[in-house]
């Protein structure tokens, strides 16, 4: 799993927040701030919602203050924090867009709306790195809050299986299935045909 | 071992599992495998990172002054002198301020009257806040973070004390014509209920049914809506000449 930058200073600042130096609070906002905001918006791929999650997971630290153990380096622990206030702004886009085409909506930030591969995929095409981008992007698009979390935590961010239930209030069966299905999302996405496997 | 699946090739892909170097084995046997493997990697590796927008230096500075304004309830919180009774009990006297005003503009038992003006934006101050407290109690116990009990005898006390202050509000925008305010301060009365009356000690699932709940409802989001509605509200009042407090 990736950790945050800082740890080393971060422990008597955190003591002096936990005690309540709001100037100290400042400066681990200001040292986490844009590590905090590169997960949200891995997470979110969306500007806004990342600051949004990057205020929440602040906030949420902040009355969190006192759960805070000691020895655990604030990076880190601010990170989860962020990576669960991310799946939960990922939830609620979800909730909204429930009762409209979701691949309509959120192709306002990725050009027109593609179609996904129905047959053998054409390797020509996928060779170029901006084909195969839309295409993930479009996979990611379709996966839903849940998949896109694990996914991300566990393909861009390095976090264990086991990591990503306790991030995402799961146990870690539930959260290695969301890692599966959004794997074969992205698959089908890029054209691959993961059923066919020799047979025991 | 047979053959192995997708899923545990996707295991194997992330090195998760303890059953990797039997994988290995057997992929180091199987042709079939390994191609599917090779197959797995190169769509995985195809999956790179979205260009990230940049954030300069000044980030921190600029998402700590957003932040500010919502850190300083939590120094009100837990102030020594100051408990939750005190937002009750100071959101009854200015309900009953507002209602004495609204029904007796004039003349009335009071001896020294607010201006109306100055009292309605109080109000709306107070109800701003209210809303903003509520949202923060149901967050901490629904987000309480681990796979352990909480207490959350804290927040139940404060629940406690803003169902009081809900109540009077909830009934100060009925009597005011406001049904659609009235209404999400209601459906909040009785989360902060459940919260208030509920077990002094939530585990995860416990906590997770109060997520399910308020998500069901859109709880908080219609308290974010009333609360934006109620702040920019006191902002336009605050805009006009001679009603600043």
């Amino acid at each position: 799993m990736k950790r945050m930058a800082g740890s080393d200073d971060d422990t008597e600042t955190v003591a002096q927040a936990r005690a309540g130096d709001a100037d100290a609070f400042r400066r681990l906002v200001e040292r986490h701030s844009r590590n905090v905001f590169h997960l949200a918006y891995r997470m979110t791929r969306n500007e806004h919602d990342a600051e949004d999650v990057v205020q929440e997971a602040f906030l949420k630290a902040y009355r969190s203050l006192d759960r805070f153990e000691e020895r655990a380096h604030f990076g880190s622990w601010i990170y989860r924090i962020a990576a669960n206030c991310a799946y939960d702004s990922l939830r609620a886009r979800e909730r909204r867009q429930e009762n409209a085409d979701p691949v309509a909506i959120d192709d306002t930030n990725n050009g027109p709306a593609l179609e996904l591969p129905s047959g053998e995929p054409a390797p020509d095409r996928l060779a170029f790195g901006g084909e195969v981008r839309r295409r993930v992007s479009l996979a990611m698009l379709r996966m839903s809050a849940l998949e896109r979390s694990a996914f991300t935590l566990r393909h861009f961010e390095g976090m264990s299986i086991e990591e990503i239930g306790r991030v995402l209030d799961l146990d870690a069966s539930a959260a290695k299935q969301s890692v599966f299905r959004a794997v074969r999302k992205v698959r089908e996405a890029l054209g691959r045909d993961p059923g066919l496997r020799p047979t025991t | 071992m047979s053959h192995p699946s997708e899923d545990e090739l996707i295991l194997h892909y992330y090195g998760e599992g303890g059953a990797s170097p039997a994988v290995e084995a057997h992929l180091a046997s199987c042709a079939a495998c390994s191609q599917a493997f090779a197959d797995l990697r190169a769509d995985l590796s195809s999956v790179t990172e979205e260009p990230i927008p940049a954030r300069g230096e000044e980030h921190g500075e600029k998402v700590w002054r957003d932040l500010q304004p919502r850190l300083r309830l939590r120094s009100v919180r837990r102030g020594p002198a100051v408990r939750w009774w005190a937002p009750a009990a100071l959101a009854a006297s200015l309900v009953a301020a507002f209602l004495v005003g609204r029904h007796f503009p004039a003349g009335g038992p009071s001896s020294a009257p607010i201006p109306e003006h100055a009292r309605d934006r109080i109000f709306l101050v107070m109800v701003g806040d209210h809303l903003e407290r509520s949202e923060m109690v149901l967050l901490e116990v629904a987000n309480a973070e681990g796979s352990e009990p909480v207490d959350v005898r804290s927040a139940q006390e404060s629940a406690e004390n803003l169902v009081a202050a809900n109540r009077l509000f909830r009934l100060s925008a009925r009597r005011a014509g406001e049904p659609g305010v009235a209404s999400v301060l209601d459906e909040l009365e009785r989360v902060l209920l459940e919260v208030a009356h509920g077990p002094s000690t939530q585990g995860p699932e416990a906590r997770a049914q109060l997520r399910r709940r308020l998500e069901a409802g859109d709880i908080l989001f219609k308290v974010r809506v009333l609360e934006s509605t109620v702040r920019s509200k006191e902002k336009q009042m605050a805009a006009v000449p001679g009603t600043t407090s």
